[in-house]
């Protein structure tokens, strides 16, 4: 199965802007379905909010993001991009 | 428990809000009334939501300010707003808001634990038919624990 292994590159870790962006990317890629794990924890669907929230992925932490189907590798390349960037950052001033 | 992360002051299980933004100034007003924020976090909250929604699943949403709105937070704090009614919220319906104030990035551990709990479909309707402060405070214990 393929995979990537990024690190979290939102200020604010993967917490409520940040993994809504990223939850939604991930339900935009169906039917390829996408897990994501930290470190031992059990890989979870990352187009589940509460399941990413879970994660509680800080900036810097690693996470694996696993894809199958076709297209996967495409989808997993761009969600690791989406997961790399400061999406903290992105946010309007008063957004 | 004075100082805690979520007080019992905090905790309304009859709240009554025609719809997504009243609900979210309701809680919070809860937050600015516990001393947890400045009445300016509440505008930080709604912006915040107009850019994405805090909707979790499970019937319920994490209303909470921008990383603008940080400034605006004296101390991190919970409020659990119980909407028996329900709330509309962007077409998904929410019974129960848990709003948060943090400072820091603490919240990240904070809205795991939560998760964690929401991710039990007992434990989520267990809240979301709460009827008592006490029980409110039973299935969020944990979240709180996060934080020592």
């Amino acid at each position: 199965m393929p995979t990537r292994t990024v690190t979290v590159g939102s200020a604010s870790g993967l917490h409520a802007r940040p993994a809504a962006l990223f939850v939604q990317a991930a339900a935009a890629v169906a039917p390829v379905k996408v897990t994501i794990q930290v470190g031992e924890k059990r890989a979870v669907p990352a187009n589940s909010m509460l399941s990413v929230l879970s994660l509680g992925a800080k900036k810097g932490t690693e996470v694996v993001l696993a894809a199958e189907g076709d297209g996967a590798d495409e989808a997993l390349d761009s969600l690791a991009d989406l997961l790399a960037r400061d999406l903290d950052a992105e946010e309007p001033a008063n957004g | 428990m004075a100082d805690s992360l979520l007080d019992e002051r905090a905790i309304r299980l009859d709240a009554v809000a025609a719809d997504r933004d009243a609900a979210i100034r309701l809680c919070g007003e809860t937050l600015v009334a516990i001393g947890a924020a400045e009445p300016g976090y509440i505008d930080t909250m709604l912006a915040r939501e107009q850019s994405v929604s805090t909707f979790v699943g499970e019937g319920v949403a994490i209303p909470h300010g921008t990383l603008g709105g940080k400034e605006l937070v004296n101390r991190d704090a919970l409020a659990v707003l119980r909407f028996p009614e329900g709330v509309d919220w962007d077409g998904n319906p929410v019974s129960v808001c848990v709003a948060i104030a943090a400072k820091g990035d603490g919240h990240v551990e904070l809205l795991s634990a939560l998760a964690e709990i929401l991710l039990d479909p007992d434990q989520a309707a267990a809240l979301r038919g709460a009827t008592e402060v006490d029980e409110v405070l039973r299935l969020l214990k944990p979240v709180g624990a996060e934080q020592e």
